[in-house]
């Protein structure tokens, strides 16, 4: 396949302020964000789910203006904004991309917070968190991460607690955006058709006047790894259980992450049913529709999780269960196949470029080249990288960082008797 | 914006491909899309369709079982398929050096899938786990409690999933014979968007597809009588919130009306300044969501409305505010304002499905599968919007948002049945 040249710089600004652009050349679109090193880790105890809160309050009015009247702004060019808890982003049509950026400033860096409309927002993750409680597979995903972290603040739902989103008041997030929304704090970024020098210039005619302190931050312990083997149900009236599977993860810096990709591919994720666990679960014995497993796409900034999932018939958890287990043994006592090695490593290499479309896409990939240090020429070593993974190096990350003894079971669901549906 | 032009080619049995070449990046993708779906099955066989897409991927004659995944895996690619009331579309997204094994694949499928026993026993298996999975998905039972209320007469009424004691009797015979009379060239077509030249293409793609045995035309089904009964259901759920969806027949894909509503759709529920969102969601606070979709059929479709309420909220008064901009629209049609914003995010939509070849692909796939010429009309598109005006809304608002036309489904939680609050 011919080698992709992607067209990417950055400019930090007077204020500190990293901003980064790409050219996606023929798009007739732009996107652009903000995107922040913050996470409910960030939060202290009295501050569960406000990272969230606040995201969700970034387009209820600005200092400027109500909520309306921006809304009506930014419709009116075909714009869209999503607050997250670490940021903003916006898209439109490429031909508004200089008030689409005004924009973005001001929903971003100037909200208002207005008692009413924080009144609103409340009630809606309020729902948001009924919605969670009535759904098995969330239930148990939740009850999974609150037992793999422990006292870990990776342990809260990103939501927060009913009880802590009702006590969360206006001051309280205009205390948080003003200490968190710094330049120190994150990137910004911007993804069109234009060049990277013309966009860069307009990033920072709209963003260099931020000022520029900010929060220091609070590290945390990693959790420790249980000493054996537990399992959780939680009961309910349901089709389907939802079974997660797995225990604590690695970091996205760590020196095994590759071999650990290769080896999610083999084992448990990838495309269609070509893994083991989806090959074997759902493509010979029919278990399910939804299943999966892996430990680097959940690497981050902190240790993620190695995590298998599956939604089955209460009558084939245990028989799903076995098998999840197997297979975490199968990868650790033989090398896999020097095809199956061979297929992922094609699969790897040559789909990287399909995730390079879309704007929001590529602005993800400038964003992550920065944050975990991959240096902006990563799309040209990346294939070598993957390509230097050897079966040795799969056996031995699996027997390094998979741990069938000593896992974490979470269901939630119908119980696992025959003919209980 | 204009839109590329795309090249037809058209073969002897009825097969037609629709080329849009694009050269941003080295890939291509491809959408072989089947006139066959939930609507052409028949009483008993519900789920048929979707059942067999997933057999498609279980063996043909030149592609072992798993062999599809595994081969557009090993070659960087991704592939997918789905099924819904009217078509069923298998595509694939590749490198642009590889990309004609999608056609090699889509050819050699098109009447050589294998349909092993075995294999449809076990994928049975699947197909039920996936029936049980949205059984459990509230808003999915809400969408089905609407189609089946909606279409009394129309196969439009059964779910494209099929209900379960279909599926537990489907037998591998009778997916053969639905196969044998339902998959062939005259009822397909293929759209490739991306790096590609299209002379070369055509070529292959006329020794691919051309030998290939056309089989029997789509038959016509029963319309579904006009009807000025409003129907009802009300749907206990285990869950906590309360839901509600509401919908109204329409028009076809392609009818100037489809725009029309397409409009009406977004002034209504696209966005924040939207006027549903703004009342349920903004003023109000009595719905965490509210969600608006015109969505066009071969047949005459539906007009969606849905809204999630919030904690304490009465479920009649969200009814009724529904219904008063419902008419509202009708009696105040839009401002030059809210129209000027709604044909911009019209617009932004169109743009940003360009952004993927696959996403211009599927666009073209479904103006193409569900209204005559439409990749002809696809190109037109935005200057229809561009020409409706609001008295035009106004009228078909009256039109189809009549008394008596809405069909309405609650999903209210079990406990609060129990209590008599429902």
């Amino acid at each position: 396949m011919k080698a992709i040249q992607l067209r990417i710089g950055e400019r930090v600004l007077g204020n500190g302020l990293c901003a980064l652009a790409v050219q996606n050349p023929g798009v007739e679109t732009m996107a652009a964000g903000i995107s922040l090193r913050l996470s409910q880790v960030d939060e202290t105890a009295s501050e569960v789910g406000l990272a969230h809160l606040v995201g969700n309050c970034l387009d209820e009015g600005s200092k400027k203006r109500d909520d309306l009247a921006m809304a009506k702004a930014t419709e009116a060019l075909g714009a869209g904004f999503d607050g997250h808890s670490n940021g903003g982003s916006i898209h439109g049509p490429a031909g508004h991309a200089a008030k689409i950026l005004a924009l973005l400033r001001e929903f971003v860096m100037a909200p208002a917070f207005p008692a009413g409309n924080l009144k609103r927002v409340k009630s809606e993750v309020l729902s948001a968190i009924l919605e969670e409680n009535d759904d098995a597979r969330s239930v148990a995903r939740r009850r999974f991460y609150a037992e793999i972290y422990g006292d870990h603040p990776l342990a809260r739902p990103q939501f927060g607690s009913a009880e802590a989103v009702a006590s969360h008041g206006p001051a309280k997030l205009r205390r948080f955006h003003q200490r968190w929304y710094r330049p120190a704090h994150g990137y910004l970024v911007m993804v069109g058709p234009d060049p990277v020098k013309k966009s860069l210039d307009l990033l920072e005619k709209r963003f260099a006047s931020i000022k520029k302190s900010g929060q220091d931050r609070v590290s945390h312990a990693d959790p420790a790894l249980p000493a054996k083997r537990r399992e959780v149900h939680i009961q309910m009236k349901r089709e389907q259980v939802h079974v997660f599977l797995g225990h604590l993860g690695v970091r996205r810096d760590h020196p095994d992450f590759y071999a650990l990709l290769v080896m999610d591919h083999i084992l448990g994720t990838g495309p269609g049913f070509t893994s083991r666990i989806s090959k074997r679960l759902r493509d010979d014995e029919g278990l399910c529709y939804a299943v999966n497993a892996e430990i680097a796409g959940s690497a981050g900034v902190h240790p993620g999780t190695f995590c298998a999932y599956i939604g089955t018939s209460p009558e084939h958890r245990k028989k799903a269960i076995a098998g999840f287990l197997e297979e975490m043994r199968r990868m650790q006592d033989s090398l896999p196949s020097a095809q199956e090695l061979a297929d992922v490593q094609e699969y790897l290499t040559g789909s990287f470029v399909l995730h390079l479309e879309r704007n929001l896409s590529l602005a993800n990939y400038a964003i992550s080249t920065k944050r975990f240090g991959l240096g902006f020429d990563y799309l040209l070593r990346y294939s070598d990288i993957i390509r230097s993974v050897t079966r040795q190096d799969v056996q031995r990350v699996a027997q390094s960082h998979l741990y069938p003894g000593r896992v974490l079971v979470v269901s939630a669901g119908p119980a696992g008797k025959p003919g209980a549906r | 914006m204009k839109l590329p032009k795309v090249e037809v080619v058209e073969l002897k049995n009825g097969f037609r491909a629709f080329l849009l070449e694009r050269h941003n990046l080295p890939i291509v993708a491809t959408v072989l899309w089947y006139q066959v779906g939930a609507r052409d099955e028949l009483s008993g066989e519900t789920g048929l369709s979707h059942f067999l897409e997933h057999m498609m991927f279980k063996g043909s004659s030149r592609y072992a079982k798993g062999e599809i995944d595994l081969l557009t895996s090993k070659m960087g690619g991704s592939n997918n398929a789905f099924t819904d009331c009217d078509a069923t579309a298998y595509y694939f997204t590749l490198a642009a050096d590889r990309w004609e094994t999608a056609l090699e694949i889509e050819a050699d499928r098109m009447q050589g899938c294998l349909l092993d026993a075995e294999e449809f026993a076990a994928e049975k298996q699947v197909v039920l786990e996936e029936l049980a999975m949205g059984a459990d998905d509230p808003w999915r039972r809400l969408f089905e409690a609407i189609e089946t209320l909606s279409y009394q007469v129309h196969p439009y009424h059964h779910p494209v999933i099929g209900w379960k004691q279909d599926l537990e009797r489907l037998s591998v015979a009778g997916m053969r014979s639905y196969y044998e009379r339902c998959y062939g060239p005259n009822r397909a077509f293929l759209v490739a968007a991306g790096d590609f030249d299209r002379k070369a293409a055509s070529k292959r793609i006329k020794d691919l597809f051309g030998a290939l045995q056309p089989v029997e035309e789509r038959s016509p089904v029963l319309a579904e009588p006009e009807t000025r009964d409003e129907r009802r259901l009300l749907l206990k759920d285990p869950g906590s919130l309360t839901r509600i969806c509401m919908a109204c027949r329409t028009c076809k894909m392609g009818e100037r009306d489809d725009f029309v509503l397409d409009l009406i759709s977004t002034l209504l529920g696209s966005g924040r300044s939207s006027r549903l969102h703004d009342r349920l969601v903004t003023r109000e606070n009595l719905a965490s969501s509210v969600t608006v979709w015109n969505e066009v059929r071969f047949d005459p479709g539906l007009f969606w409305v849905a809204a999630e309420l919030v904690g304490d909220a009465e479920a009649q008064q969200v009814e009724e505010i529904i219904r008063e901009e419902l008419l509202g629209l009708v009696r105040r049609g839009p401002s030059a304002a809210e129209l000027r914003r709604a044909r911009m995010q019209i617009l932004a939509n169109y743009l940003h499905e360009s952004e993927t070849v696959l996403d211009s692909a599927l666009r073209i796939a479904r103006f193409e599968g569900l209204a005559q010429g439409g990749h002809k009309l696809l190109r037109k598109a935005i200057g229809i919007y561009e020409g409706v005006s609001a008295s035009e809304i106004k009228a078909v608002a009256k039109r189809f948002f009549a008394e008596g036309s809405w069909n309405i489904v609650w999903s209210i939680p079990e406990e609060s049945v129990k209590q008599g609050r429902a």
